[in-house]
């Protein structure tokens, strides 16, 4: 894969779907596919609001139900490109459910860890009745400094503690 | 949905708490029985018990068999797994395009049955 947005910290996903270009589409760009799969197993997805034009807003919620009652979590983020059923590119940041972009630790997160700022590409390939879709999903730098996952961030820092103390021994 | 069939779900239902952030910070300093570790909370032990319970499924304590005391102590081994957010999300894209791929299933059935 040759493409200037992806760092080497990226996830690449390559998978080839048993249906139309146009299918694959729309499980990204409407809301009623949207809402069928993008919750990760566990989480359901109450809420999908996709403004898919270039310079539009997306706002996701992904739920999941806990013992201590239902953990919702809210992403934001703008499309940079469109173009239907071959490139969708967006940015996808943590969110409140106004879609204001909020600090990791809104999630139980580290509070010193900073906001993550990624982005997500979509690349769709026609394969005649079947689609190759490239997934490629990367950290962004920010202004500041470097992005950097809260969870990381939040591993990082217990790692560190827990290291810390170990040597203490 | 199965929460409770997934390693990385379990691991972020536990930490997703700061009554169980705690309890795996004191365990970072050394094992603790139960009641030590329900020492600093306004709770029952019915109540702690849940945590740890939560905790144990997560993989992150390990509760030990000495009849009386069964101290607990932290594995950090899954934190370590899953410490690269490219490791979190890779997980979460994977089982994300296994439900599309669910979803594409069920929809050309619909379309068959129609037929």
């Amino acid at each position: 894969m040759s493409d200037n947005t992806v760092s080497k910290d990226a996830v690449v996903i390559e998978r080839i779907f048993e249906a139309p270009v146009a299918l694959i589409w729309k499980m990204w760009t409407e809301p009623e596919h949207f809402k069928q799969w993008y919750g990760p197993r566990g989480f359901t997805v109450p809420v999908a609001e996709l403004d898919v034009r270039v310079g539009g807003k997306h706002l996701f919620c992904m739920e999941m139900s806990t013992p201590d009652g239902a953990m919702k979590m809210w992403s934001t983020g703008e499309y940079l490109e469109v173009v239907p059923n071959e490139r969708l590119v967006y940015t996808d940041t943590f969110a409140d459910e106004n879609g204001n972009v909020v600090s990791p630790s809104a999630y139980g997160m580290d509070d010193d860890a900073h906001p993550e700022f990624t982005q997500v590409t979509v690349l769709l390939e026609d394969l005649g009745g079947r689609t190759k879709m490239t997934m490629t999903h990367a950290g962004v730098p920010t202004d500041e400094d470097g992005a950097n996952s809260g969870w990381e961030q939040a591993f990082d820092k217990m790692l560190e503690h827990i290291a810390t103390v170990s040597n203490k021994k | 949905m199965r929460s409770e069939d997934d390693p990385l779900s379990r691991i972020f239902l536990a930490l997703a708490n700061s009554t169980r952030r705690a309890m795996l910070a004191r365990l970072a300093e050394g094992e603790a029985t139960v009641n030590e570790l329900a020492e600093p909370f306004d709770m029952t032990l019915p109540a702690i018990s849940k945590h740890i319970k939560v905790l144990e499924r997560a993989g992150l304590i390990v509760q030990g068999q000495k009849a009386q005391y069964r101290p607990c102590t932290i594995d950090v081994t899954p934190l370590q797994e899953i410490s690269k957010w490219t490791d979190q999300y890779r997980h979460i894209w994977e089982s994300r395009f296994d439900n599309m791929d669910d979803y594409i299933n069920e929809l050309k059935n619909k379309d068959d049955n129609n037929e």
